[in-house]
Order: C-alpha cells, then sequence, then structure tokens
C-alpha cells in the first residue's frame, strides 16, 4: 500500500478537455470516493492512475516515485473495471491467479493457489473455484473480478463503477463486503461511483467531480453539509436539495449578496397554516414504502421534503413554511458562509 | 393523438395476404412459397444422391445405356478399398489438405494479426490482400498457369533471379517433385485472404478491456499472446481449418487446371481419380461407389471436427 499524488494533472481527448488541472492526493490506507456525474471525467482519472493512459500535463506520483511516463506493468496498481473483465477462457480459480503467475512475479505454484483460496473466501467465490468464468452470475462475475484485484497487494486499488451493473440487493451487500475488506487490508483505495449512496457509506473522503475539474473533496458528512457551491449541494441528498430563489420565502439572517437558497428536509420546518397566512400547498404526499415525500407548491416552484409516514398533512392544505439554518448561495453559484 | 395515429396505421395496414386469396390456408400458402426451392433440391441433390447410391452397387456404364444393368452388390466397394491407385490418391489429397490448411492457417492469422494493428491504411490494405480471394478459380489457374511457364512466366524468373537455378530448370508444373507445391501454393494464395478474414472477425471480437486488464495484472504481451488473444481467437482458426478442410479435401479446379493430375499421377487427388473413373474409363457404377466413400470420409471427419470445435467454444 502507498499514497497516490496527482498535480496539476490534464488530459484532452481531442477539443475535449477530460480532466482539467487535477489536483488529488490520496493518503495511504485511505477510502476515496470519487463521485460525478456520466462524462464528468471519473473513469479518466482513474485510467490516468493506472497508466492507461497518458497525461497531458502534469505528474503522478505512486508510493512516493514519479510515474508518470511509467507502464501499467510498472505502476503496481490493481483495476477493477466496470464491465466484468473476467477472462472468459479461463476458470475462476485461474481468472484469480492471472495476476500471480506473472513471469516478473515469480510466486510458487502453492503459494498462488494459497493466496487465491483466501482472495476467494474473502469475496465469497470459493466454491465456485472450479467454474468457467463465463458460467458465473453478473455478482458473481463482479465478485471474481474484484478478486483478481484482490490477489494482488498493489500500492493502490482503483475500482470503475464495479457495483453499477448489479441489482439493488446485492449491491448493497457488496458495498458492505467491499468496505470491510478494504478495513481489513487497510488498503488504499480509488473509487468511481455515481451513486451517492456508495460514495457516502464507503468514502473516508468523496471528491465532486465536475466537467473535468476536482470542485470539493472532503468527508462524507463535510460534503453533504458544507457543500462547496450548487453542483456539489445538488449531488448529495435524497430527495434532492431544494434551490429556492432568494426571497420566495422569509429568509431573515440571510447574507448579502444571497441569490439561492438551498434546503433539504432538515432545514425545513413545514406546518398546517394556521387562519390567515400561508405559504404554499400541499401538492400531494408520495408514499414509497421506506420513505415519504412531501410535495409542496411555493409560488412558481415545488418543494420535496421527507415526512413522517403518518403525516397528517394531506393534499390541498394550506401550509406556512420556515428555514432552519439553510445553505445560502451567491450569485456565481458558491456557498455563501 | 395517439390513438389517431394508431387508427391511420390500422387502415393502412393490408389485409393479411390469406384473407385476399380464398380458398387457401396459412399452411398451405407457406407451402406454395417454398415448394419451388424443395422440388429443385430434391430434382438435383436428392434425387441424384440417391440414384448415384444405386448405381454404385451395380456395374452401370453411362457411355453404354443400353447394356443390361447389372447388381454387384458391395463389390464395387470391395474393389475400391483394396485399389492400390485410389490409396495413393487418397494420401495425395490428404498431404494437399495438410499444408494448404497449415500454411493458409499461420500466413491467415498472422496477417490478420497485423492488420488488427490498426495502423494507417490498414483499410486499404485489407481491401488489397482480399483481391486473390474475389477472382475467379478459372482466372486465377490460368494466370498461375502462365506465371508458371519456365521461358516465359515471372514466377521462374524470379525464383531463377534469385537462386540462380536456369528459369528452364524451375519447371513448376511438369517436375514430379514441384508439381505438388505449385498448386499448393496456388491454393496459398488464393485462399490465405479468406482464413485471414474469419481470423480477423474473431481478433476483433476480443474487447479491448480485456487486454487492458491484462496490462495492469502485469501480462507481457507475449503472455497477453498465448493467455488472451490465441485461446479466444481459437474457435474462429477452427472454423476457418474445418471450412478450408472441407473445400481442399474435394480440391479439383485448381488441380484440374494447372496440372490435370500430373505429371504422371503426382498431383492426381481424389477428386481428379473420380472424374478420370467416372468419364473417361466411363466406370459409372465404380466411381459412384467412390464418389459415396468420400462423402462418408469427409462427413465424418467434419462430424468429429465440429464436435471438438463445440467443445472449444464451451469454455
Amino acid at each position: 500500500m502507498a499514497d497516490v499524488r496527482i498535480q496539476g494533472v490534464t488530459k484532452r481527448f481531442g477539443d475535449t478537455v477530460a480532466i482539467n488541472n487535477l489536483d488529488l492526493a490520496i493518503k495511504d490506507g485511505e477510502f476515496v470516493v470519487l463521485l460525478g456525474p456520466t462524462g464528468a471525467g471519473k473513469t479518466t482519472t482513474l485510467r490516468l492512475i493506472a497508466g492507461l493512459e497518458r497525461p497531458d500535463s502534469g505528474t503522478i506520483h505512486v508510493g512516493g516515485h514519479d510515474a508518470t511516463t511509467l507502464s501499467p506493468a510498472e505502476r503496481d496498481t490493481a483495476f477493477v473495471f466496470q464491465q466484468y473483465s473476467l477472462y472468459p477462457h479461463l476458470s475462476v480459480f485461474d481468472n484469480l491467479a492471472f495476476p500471480l503467475r506473472s513471469p516478473a512475479r515469480r510466486f510458487p505454484e502453492e503459494a498462488v493457489r494459497r493466496r487465491v483460496e483466501d482472495v476467494a473466501r474473502m469475496v465469497r467465490i470459493d466454491h465456485k473455484l472450479d467454474n468457467r468464468s463465463t458460467k458465473l452470475s453478473g455478482g458473481e462475475m463482479q465478485r471474481v473480478a474484484i478478486g483478481r484485484a484482490l490477489v494482488r497487494k498493489p500500492a493502490i486499488y482503483l475500482m470503475d463503477e464495479p457495483l453499477s451493473s448489479l441489482d439493488a440487493k446485492l449491491r448493497a451487500d457488496l458495498r458492505l463486503e467491499l468496505k470491510r475488506i478494504q478495513s481489513e487490508l487497510g488498503a488504499t483505495m480509488l473509487y468511481v461511483t455515481h451513486d451517492q449512496i456508495e460514495a457516502m457509506t464507503m468514502a473516508d473522503r468523496i471528491g465532486i467531480l465536475a466537467d473535468g475539474v476536482l470542485v470539493q473533496i472532503g468527508t462524507p458528512r463535510a460534503i453533504y453539509s458544507e457543500p462547496a457551491n450548487l453542483h456539489v449541494a445538488a449531488r448529495l441528498g435524497q430527495p434532492a436539495i431544494n434551490l429556492l430563489p432568494a426571497g420566495l420565502l422569509p429568509d431573515g439572517g440571510a447574507p448579502t449578496g444571497t441569490a439561492t437558497i438551498g434546503a433539504r428536509t432538515e432545514h425545513l420546518a413545514i406546518e398546517k397554516a394556521a387562519n390567515g397566512h400561508a405559504d404554499g400547498v400541499v401538492d400531494w404526499v408520495e408514499h414509497l414504502g421506506d420513505q415519504n415525500h412531501l410535495h409542496v407548491t411555493v409560488g412558481a416552484k415545488k418543494l420535496v421534503t421527507l415526512t413522517d409516514p403518518d403525516t397528517p398533512l394531506a393534499k390541498g392544505d394550506k401550509v406556512t413554511i420556515r428555514y432552519i439554518a439553510p445553505l445560502y448561495f451567491g450569485s456565481d453559484g458558491q456557498r455563501l458562509m | 393523438m395517439l390513438n389517431r395515429t394508431a387508427d391511420n396505421v390500422a387502415r393502412a395496414t393490408p389485409e393479411p395476404l390469406a384473407k385476399r386469396i380464398r380458398g387457401i390456408s396459412d399452411k398451405g400458402l407457406a407451402w406454395l412459397f417454398i415448394s419451388p426451392t424443395i422440388l429443385l433440391l430434391l430434382a438435383i441433390n436428392i434425387f441424384p444422391l440417391f440414384w448415384a447410391i444405386y448405381l454404385s452397387f451395380t456395374n452401370y456404364r453411362a457411355n453404354r445405356p443400353n447394356e443390361v444393368v447389372k447388381n454387384l452388390g458391395l463389390a464395387n466397394y470391395q474393389r475400391i478399398l483394396g485399389d492400390q491407385d485410389i490409396w495413393i490418391a487418397m494420401q495425395t489429397t490428404a498431404h494437399f489438405v495438410f499444408w494448404t490448411i497449415l500454411l493458409q492457417t499461420v500466413i491467415g492469422f498472422t496477417l490478420a494479426w497485423l492488420i488488427d494493428r490498426k495502423f494507417r491504411g490498414h483499410a486499404f490494405w485489407t481491401t488489397i490482400i482480399l483481391v486473390p480471394m474475389m477472382l475467379s478459380p478459372a482466372v486465377v489457374g490460368n494466370f498461375w498457369r502462365f506465371l508458371y511457364e519456365p521461358q516465359i512466366g515471372l514466377f521462374s524468373y524470379v525464383i531463377s533471379f534469385v537462386t540462380g537455378i536456369p528459369p528452364t530448370n524451375v519447371q513448376m508444373l511438369s517436375n514430379v517433385e514441384l508439381a505438388p507445391w505449385a498448386i499448393i501454393i496456388v491454393d496459398t494464395w488464393m485462399w490465405t485472404p479468406y482464413v485471414m478474414l474469419i481470423c480477423l472477425a474473431g481478433l476483433r471480437s476480443i474487447p479491448e478491456y480485456i487486454y487492458e486488464a491484462a496490462e495492469v495484472d502485469r501480462a507481457s504481451n507475449w503472455r497477453q499472446f498465448w493467455s488472451i488473444t490465441l485461446p479466444m481467437a481459437l474457435p474462429f482458426i477452427m472454423l476457418a481449418v474445418l471450412f478450408r478442410g472441407i473445400e481442399n479435401f474435394k480440391m479439383f479446379d485448381m488441380v484440374n487446371l494447372l496440372t490435370g493430375g500430373g505429371p504422371g499421377s503426382t498431383t492426381e487427388v481424389a477428386s481428379i481419380t473420380l472424374k478420370r473413373q467416372a468419364f473417361e474409363s466411363w466406370r459409372t457404377g465404380y466411381s459412384s461407389a467412390f464418389a459415396i466413400i468420400l462423402f462418408v470420409a469427409v462427413f465424418g471427419l467434419a462430424n468429429i471436427y465440429v464436435k471438438a470445435l463445440n467443445k472449444v467454444k464451451q469454455r
């Protein structure tokens, strides 16, 4: 395990700038999740670290050594691809053993066997070691792919949306397992996803990427409660944060220059209006099973918040709405302190 | 809006054909459509096959249609399996099949592998390489005979230029040693592109990310080739071998055009023997029996091979 330092890295594909002047330092044993929409440059960042792409400018240090111009094989990284990149003609065992059987490593076969069996147990695929890798279910294939990364002890594990093609139940299981495995191994890991739950639950730090720029990096709590700008605020939270123009609701205490107010459920106090004044009207109450969403119309805007399953509010009710220490954003989208 | 669109579509859709042609059921109509093909198949494929099987048990001669036809039982088959010349022809055929397949597979796969590097102009070179395959075998046979001419042929000239042997000594088609190789060279020249095309399809079907995974896993180019490229392209290579094997087992056109089986009988492959027996000696019954034996042999070998191919594919 080792630390990874990316300094001023820029990568272009033709005219598009995939990564723009990226600075990112991952500490030894840290679990960093890159979160961002499709095309934000997450995968490119991983590929740059793995050496599958070369940066146009900037440097990449792995374990204190300059790795900017090294080939993938010389970098000592392990990569889990979004597709199950298994070797289809090999058995599960041989797939897992593949990285260990590299002539450069010269592992005795007995050691290979022991290591493969250990890892297979870790990713819970040890009962299928003799199966052809093509005869597995999607979840099993991805376990093998993850296992193939884990058999080595590289400087850093790079994972590119490894859980995105799995069903919800399996995704939840593997999410926990991955976190457990990572902390057991004390592994340095850079994990890419567009799933905010994965990011919130697994990461030591979350990096938010947008259009090739690292917008903010910090602990999940910090990213959630102190987003740097509107983009970051909009990425986290379910239902998504409500972004309302200043002045729509009484907002005493808003700093000067406030253009937009961001309000999640915990920033809003909604009550049935007493006689007279009302701020909005309940649109409908949406029962999703595990969550209940309250939709409220305020002027021309709509608000969505979480509510109790047995809320007294119903469609058509007039309500008063008050902010409780919401997030304030200036006209440039940056959060105002 | 949507409803109206659906109505329009319904109105514009013609009535089913069977409804319009009265008195014919859907099934009847289906038979009507396929009957020309079935009749043609029966007339020129199935019937001749069974007729040949019948003839193979007789002493029928096509040049003496009025003679009484005697049933010989299995005598034709017994004579063929004991005939020294037939076995020599089979050996010659096996020799051709082996060398043409070996050369075409090795060269074809190598070319495919090189083309798959996707260098500048690789599409242009693919087209150039495919040209021989697009030519008619008759054309290929004739101009190679011209190239092989000892006095004026370009091939003989190049050979003598490189080796210093006088061109009149490079008798590709009339030298007992060289004639088989002359045919192997032409067949390889013509059909290597075909093998290359199939191999190329195989190589293109290997996803890029497998190579990237292997690269991160520190597999050398050599190891990537042996543990990814070759095993994953193997079903395609085997398919190409199957096609070329069946095709060359019954190789006729090129041999007939280039050497006609000579000099002597050094290039007399099974199909040439068959032609000589059937249309020079006019032993129709006897050659029918030989044809049936060849058919069963190819069919049996191909079947065994396809089983092996499926096993490789299923891995």
